[in-house]
């Protein structure tokens, strides 16, 4: 196969996923694209992130903390904190408020990119969390700007397309689910198209050249100022943005919507997904999303054998048949998780962009040996 | 040379993906929510993150509607209660919640536990005309705008009811006390803080001082000590268990012993055990709180046939769960009153018909809650629990004194 051909058929199959998204709706329960909707926003936080970590080299902990930057930023802009004794009176439409989510997390982003060039590994991923933990915190101190801990209610306002009437678009009627699902995806492949685009040409070479080694990278002439902030920056509107969708897809926002763990989470998703590849992000995604969903309902007994339940620090009932369905055993979902997490690691290292690239490097070899 | 498995690796993703979405679609039917043999009930609960100690509540109501299963159920239909884990996170209550709504089909949200949590589902709900039963909050928001949100209503005495019966007490006994308050800088915290202010009005006794700490604070330390430089009368912690407990560590050392109410938040007789540091903690003697639950560690109960009901039921459908534990209690009550209610819809319960049952409860007596404590409810009246019983904390157990007070509306 020739580039030009390999191109075309990428080229193809991402037309053919547009498709399969955009019909998806049409063979599920309204339900269920809510939650695929969740999946394409978290696939925007992840290929942000991977951006910064995977292509650049640079860990952060602290995503969820740009999340909700760019959450906040849609749900004040919409609901106002006039309310709260705030200066902004709201009243803007959702979809507007998305880009400017987008901007305002990555000002942020780029703003962390100067003191980040001092810090690098561990010591960036210690201040990276350090953002995540005292986001909370922060969001409760100024509480005329932001509702504090109650946090900032937008079902059923006017400013929320869809919760209080059906959406009408392009002459079509949709639910509120659908409507969702299609604002996230629609976005989530922009995204994805875009994360492409600056990935491929010369912004992209010079993050991986900062990413394998600075040294080399600096005595090609490449800027570790210059593109480590671009990364930070870049990476933290991604953020923002699928902040944004969050907030309007959850129609709620408080300091507990972006907990630590949310942060952790998302690393979590690109190292399933694998580090410093894109398609693979779509399953880091679908891991982070439906993986505790899916822990919850597991029969945990019939999993593992009673002592190891016991020998666990959370104190956990085992009672006859009550105990062992899934959301009665305390901790149980939790346990789950961690073992399917760990298998993970242990049979995919590279995560699932690993395995495309091996398969793919396979695939070439063979084709390399017959024509030759 | 490299970019091409790259390419070819894009392709397969997009493939897979392709394939191994429609298989994890298995869709869930519609559920009414009722059929012949089951009603279903969901709610939302921290089985796991920082308020875990708070999933006793589901717990306990689980395993009272399994005991009442095993009895034949209620009108001969099963009642299963679904609980959902939100990691006390509000933005995970609304997923889950609409997953029990839309996805499962429950007939009602009961017991959904948390303040915020509740709030931030209560708009959806509302408006999709599902019950939101017996919330599991003192906010005063559920009774108190039940006119806004006919679809909620709480359970428990709110917060502020709370406040208002320390102050009155205060005002009753004493005369030109200095009161300083240690309370959590949230909701929960400024109820309480704004219902003692309401009691105390009009009394010669005043709060002199009130500090607020976060929830994420690493103690109160500095709190505690700045309130016993105020030369206070009376000190009124606000406090969820760890911090109180951290409060009366503090008081102690300082050797302060002012008379302390201690909020119901942090009364469960465990807590004072460990607030107690093995009985040397001389701070703690002659503390006030109030309460509606029957404790089952409080020896007046032992021989009590509702707390032999409740040990019985916690040994057969809750084996292992810790039976000291009070939140339990407060899950079995909410239950049983639940039960009622579908009780008295007999054959043909309806959404409706659940919430104007829930709007004219006159349960004279639940086992659960402390003997003369009612249940009701009226067409304006979102409160169903509005009496409470104030006790002392006397050697190592809560003794109750004094007669039921009723705390008023709003």
């Amino acid at each position: 196969m020739s580039p030009r051909v390999t191109r075309i058929v990428g080229f193809a199959v991402f037309a053919a996923f547009v498709a399969f998204v955009a019909v998806l709706p049409s063979f599920i329960s309204d339900f269920k694209a809510q939650q695929y909707a969740y999946v394409g926003i978290f696939l925007i936080a992840l290929l942000g992130l991977n951006i910064l970590t995977g292509y650049t080299g640079q860990i952060s902990l602290g995503h969820g903390a740009f999340m909700a930057i760019g959450g906040y930023t849609s749900a004040i802009l919409m609901a106002g904190n006039e309310q709260f004794g705030g200066p902004i009176s709201g009243g803007m439409k959702d979809v507007w408020t998305i880009p400017l989510a987008g901007i305002v997390a990555g000002l942020v982003g780029l703003a962390f990119g100067p003191p980040a060039l001092r810090l690098s590994g561990l010591y960036l991923a210690l201040a990276t969390f350090a953002i995540a933990v005292a986001m909370p915190s922060a969001i409760k101190r100024f509480e005329e700007f932001t509702g504090g801990g109650s946090g900032i209610n937008l079902f059923g306002t006017p400013e929320l397309t869809g919760s209080a009437t059906p959406v009408e678009i392009l002459g079509r009627t949709l639910t509120y689910n659908d409507w969702l699902y299609y604002l996230c995806w629609t976005i989530a492949l922009v995204a994805f198209a875009a994360a492409w685009l600056i990935l491929r040409g010369r912004t992209g070479r010079a993050f991986r050249a900062v990413r394998d080694s600075e040294t080399a990278a600096v005595s090609s002439g490449v800027s570790l100022a210059r593109y480590k902030t671009l990364a930070f920056g870049i990476s933290a509107a991604f953020a923002g943005v699928a902040g944004s969708l969050y907030a309007i897809a959850s129609t709620f926002v408080n300091p507990d919507t972006f907990p630590v763990a949310l942060s952790i989470f998302l690393l979590v998703g690109v190292v399933v997904g694998g580090l410093g590849g894109l398609s693979g992000l779509l399953f880091g995604a679908i891991f982070i999303h439906f993986l505790p969903l899916w822990s919850q309902g597991q029969d945990l007994g019939s999993l593992l054998p009673d002592s190891v339940i016991q020998g666990t620090t959370i104190e956990i009932p085992l009672i006859g048949d009550y105990v062992f369905k899934g959301t009665n055993v305390p901790g149980g979902p939790a346990i789950v998780y961690g073992i399917v997490l760990i298998l993970l690691m242990f049979l995919i290292p590279n995560g699932v962009s690993g395995i495309f690239h091996r398969v793919g490097q396979l695939v070439a070899r063979r084709r390399y040996s017959r024509s030759s | 040379m490299r970019r091409k498995p790259a390419l070819v690796a894009h392709a397969l993703a997009g493939l897979l993906a392709a394939v191994a979405l429609p298989a994890a679609l298995a869709g869930g039917a519609a559920d009414p929510g009722i059929t012949p043999t089951t009603i279903l009930l969901g709610g939302t609960s921290p089985l796991t993150g920082p308020a875990a100690a708070y999933a006793s509540v589901a717990r306990g109501a689980k395993a009272y509607f399994d005991s009442v299963n095993a009895a034949g159920g209620v009108a001969k239909r099963r009642i299963e209660y679904r609980i959902v884990d939100d990691a006390y996170n509000p933005a995970q209550t609304i997923q889950a919640t609409r997953q029990l709504v839309e996805q499962e089909g429950v007939f009602a949200v009961f017991n959904s536990l948390g303040t915020e949590h509740n709030l931030a589902v209560r708009e959806y709900l509302n408006q999709r005309r599902v019950p939101q039963l017996f919330v599991a909050s003192g906010a005063t928001a559920w009774g108190a705008e039940a006119r806004r949100y006919p679809w909620t209503i709480g359970f428990q005495p709110s917060y502020r009811a709370e406040g208002i019966v320390y102050g009155r007490f205060v005002a009753r006994t004493m005369r030109r006390a200095r009161v300083g308050v240690l309370f959590q800088n949230d909701e929960y915290g400024k109820d309480l803080l704004a219902g003692l202010k309401t009691g105390l009005a009009g009394s010669s006794s005043k709060v002199v001082a009130a500090l607020p700490y976060e929830v994420t604070a690493v103690d109160v330390g500095s709190q505690v000590a700045r309130l016993e430089a105020a030369n206070l009368d009376v000190f009124a912690i606000f406090a969820t268990p760890r911090f109180a407990i951290q409060a009366y560590v503090f008081a102690n050392r300082l050797r302060w012993r002012p008379l302390v109410i201690n909020n119901t938040v942090s009364a469960a007789s465990n807590v004072m055990a460990l607030a107690s540091e093995g009985g040397r903690n001389r701070t703690l003697e002659g503390s006030l709180t109030l309460n509606f639950l029957k404790d089952p560690t409080n020896p007046l109960f032992r021989k009590d046939p509702a707390m032999r009901r409740y040990r019985t039921i916690m040994a057969r459908h809750a084996r292992g769960a810790n039976v000291a534990d009070v939140y339990h209690v407060y899950g079995m009550a909410v239950a049983y009153e639940t039960v009622r209610l579908f009780q008295r819809l007999g054959t043909n319960p309806t959404r409706a018909r659940l919430m104007s049952a829930a709007r004219s409860i006159t349960s004279p007596a639940n086992p659960f809650l402390l003997p003369g404590v009612s249940v009701r409810t009226g067409r304006n009246d979102g409160f169903p629990i509005q009496q409470v019983q104030l006790q002392r904390w006397r050697k190592g157990k809560w003794v109750p004194f004094g007669g039921l007070w009723e705390s008023k509306r709003r």
